[in-house]
């Protein structure tokens, strides 16, 4: 097993953040760019040559970008929604009601008995001391009355606060059920576009097959269709061919460090030839050579990874593999060359495509 | 040296003070709620316990008996400290109350944008369906002069009945976005009505605090006027020779 695999670990989560974009723009951008690339293609699919082929490939990297940047726009836009939709798995919050309990009215009431009994009890009794004592004791049930009453009026506030929580925590819990509904139509929707992103890339593949067909044969009415040739990878070739560059930031690799590296592939007839220029961070006092260059060129197999034949600027042979990466816009590359001294003899890294 | 070893002290005291003010999240919040209905708890039963034993402690006082004041005293004093305690852990609740109703207010207006966002995305998804419906129909017609397309054009119709699936999620969801919506609508209504409950319950429990410190100040004057009808009060001690 080759341990630079993990880097295919990487999800589409990693290819946004290659690419920096999960907004509705993203998928929008992506849509206009697949419609574009495929502009006419079904109409001229009928009388087009072998260019269309590229065009086809073309338009299924397209389409296959779209729908990658529509269901990461798609997963962050229902992330962000349930971070802030926390809020309603939380009851709402009160003060406790404990703090003013049913002693406290209790002990204000009796007080209040109390004193009107006493003032019953002196109400006919002419000594001034206890006429002096019993004017005391009314302006002491005024107070207590008036502050009965003001019990009364805050059981009666906090009753009602608990009333108004009450209905709350019920709006609250429908809500957070509507919301659990919600997420689950984004999971389905997710589903639905891998459904159709693997629909694209079938029709792609079959269109480009079918138009092969058609420049090899002339047109017959319901002649049966031929396989493609075998010779052509199974994946796209705008999965491999193109400008390809290493991320400024967020670069994943496996070994040495890029700090830069810039690739182009050209393909004709199902040959490819390219060059890679590249330069690597090195540990401070080391006397390799930072820059990497050389060419390559080799026949497209039928297998996603493709090996082809390296030469360096100096004359050394190796290979270099390009593996179409996690998104339709990364390629894996993995390169190796003969020992050399001071030179880089080996790199492994996810390239984004210009 | 000494002045370094301070400013290394002083740098690790306040490195201390900075991460205890980064660990003030809402749970540090809802400890300093629980400290302070706990002392809320403390100060009632103190006043509890000395309020209910008052009528019986003043019962053998002498009405002139400076004890008789002190214990009145004592109590009124224990019933502030018991309602200042309570207003200071209503107060928080509320604030943290209150804080709740504003994010619950944001999140009405982030899915608003979003229910907005959903339409948006139903009219991508039927431009979607418009442009596979255009392929769709070029490739029948170049189907007819070379039938090798015939299973792309297969392929391509599947595509399209996923599509038209998709614009009816799609229009779903944005129809049950704006149901939630008015649900959040209602949900924040609820959240203000409790607010104002909440004010309503802060201010009549100052308004009682006030109460009961008329009634202390009214027994206290009771208390003043029985002592000076029967200015009878304790003992004087006796003096040694």
């Amino acid at each position: 097993m080759r341990p630079y695999r993990f880097l295919l670990g990487g999800t589409l989560i990693c290819a946004a953040g290659l690419i920096g974009q999960t907004g509705r723009e993203a998928y929008r951008q992506a849509f206009e760019a697949w419609q574009e690339a495929q502009a006419n293609l079904e109409r001229e699919a009928g009388t087009g040559g072998t260019t269309l082929v590229s065009k086809a490939d073309r338009a299924a990297a397209a389409v296959a970008t779209f729908e990658a940047a529509r269901a990461i726009y798609l997963r962050s836009a229902a992330e962000e929604a349930g971070q802030k939709r926390l809020l309603l798995q939380t009851p709402a919050k009160r003060p406790s009601p404990d703090l003013a309990p049913p002693a406290v009215a209790d002990l204000a009431s009796a007080e209040l008995l109390t004193v009107t009994r006493t003032i019953t009890r002196f109400t006919n009794d002419p000594d001034r001391g206890i006429q002096q004592l019993r004017q005391s004791l009314e302006r002491e049930r005024a107070a207590l009355t008036a502050l009965n009453s003001s019990i009364q009026g805050r059981q009666k506030t906090v009753a009602a606060t608990s009333e108004r929580i009450a209905a709350l925590e019920q709006a609250r819990g429908k809500t957070a059920e509507a919301f659990g509904d919600e997420s689950s139509h984004v999971s389905e929707e997710v589903a639905q576009l891998e459904k159709e992103g693997k629909a694209w890339a079938d029709y792609y593949e079959k269109l480009a097959q079918a138009i092969q067909l058609a420049s090899v044969l002339p047109p017959v009415l319901n002649a049966p269709p031929a396989p493609r040739n075998d010779s052509v990878p199974k994946i796209p070739l705008a999965r491999y061919v193109g400008a390809w560059t290493y991320p400024t930031v967020n670069g994943i690799f496996h070994g040495m460090q890029p700090e830069f590296v810039d690739l182009v592939v050209h393909e004709q007839n199902g040959h490819a030839e390219g060059t890679l220029f590249g330069r690597f961070k090195l540990p401070s006092g080391n006397a390799t050579d930072p820059l990497v260059r050389f060419d390559f060129e080799g026949d497209f197999g039928s297998a996603a990874s493709q090996r082809l034949t390296l030469v360096t600027s100096d004359g050394v042979k190796g290979f270099i593999e390009l593996i179409p990466g996690p998104a339709f816009n990364l390629l894996e590359v993995n390169f190796q060359t003969d020992p050399q001294n001071n030179k880089i003899r080996a790199g492994n890294f996810i390239l984004v495509k210009k | 040296m000494k002045c370094a070893l301070g400013s290394v002290l002083c740098a690790a005291a306040f490195a201390g003070v900075t991460a205890v003010a980064q660990n003030s999240s809402p749970q540090s919040t809802s400890v300093d709620l629980a400290a302070l209905e706990q002392t809320a708890q403390k100060r009632q039963t103190e006043w509890e316990s000395l309020a209910k034993s008052l009528t019986e402690r003043m019962a053998r006082i002498l009405p002139c008996d400076p004890r008789a004041t002190a214990a009145i005293t004592e109590v009124s004093r224990a019933s502030e400290a018991r309602l200042a305690a309570l207003a200071g852990y209503v107060r928080a609740a509320s604030a943290e109350a209150f804080a709740e109703t504003a994010a619950a207010r944001n999140l009405l207006t982030d899915e608003q944008k979003r229910a907005l966002e959903l339409h948006v995305e139903h009219a991508d998804a039927g431009q979607e369906q418009t442009a596979v419906e255009a392929q769709s129909d070029a490739l029948a017609q170049s189907a007819k002069q070379r039938s090798a397309l015939e299973d792309s054009q297969r392929l391509l119709d599947r595509i399209a009945t996923l599509v038209r699936q998709r614009v009816t999620d799609a229009e779903q969801q944005a129809v049950a976005a704006d149901e939630v919506v008015a649900l959040l609508g209602d949900l924040v209504a609820k959240f203000d009505a409790r607010d104002a409950a909440l004010r309503d319950e802060s201010a009549a429990f100052e308004a009682e605090r006030t109460r009961w410190s008329g009634y202390y100040a009214a027994r206290l004057a009771r208390a003043q006027t029985e002592c000076s009808i029967t200015q009878v009060g304790p003992a004087p001690a006796k003096r040694k020779r």
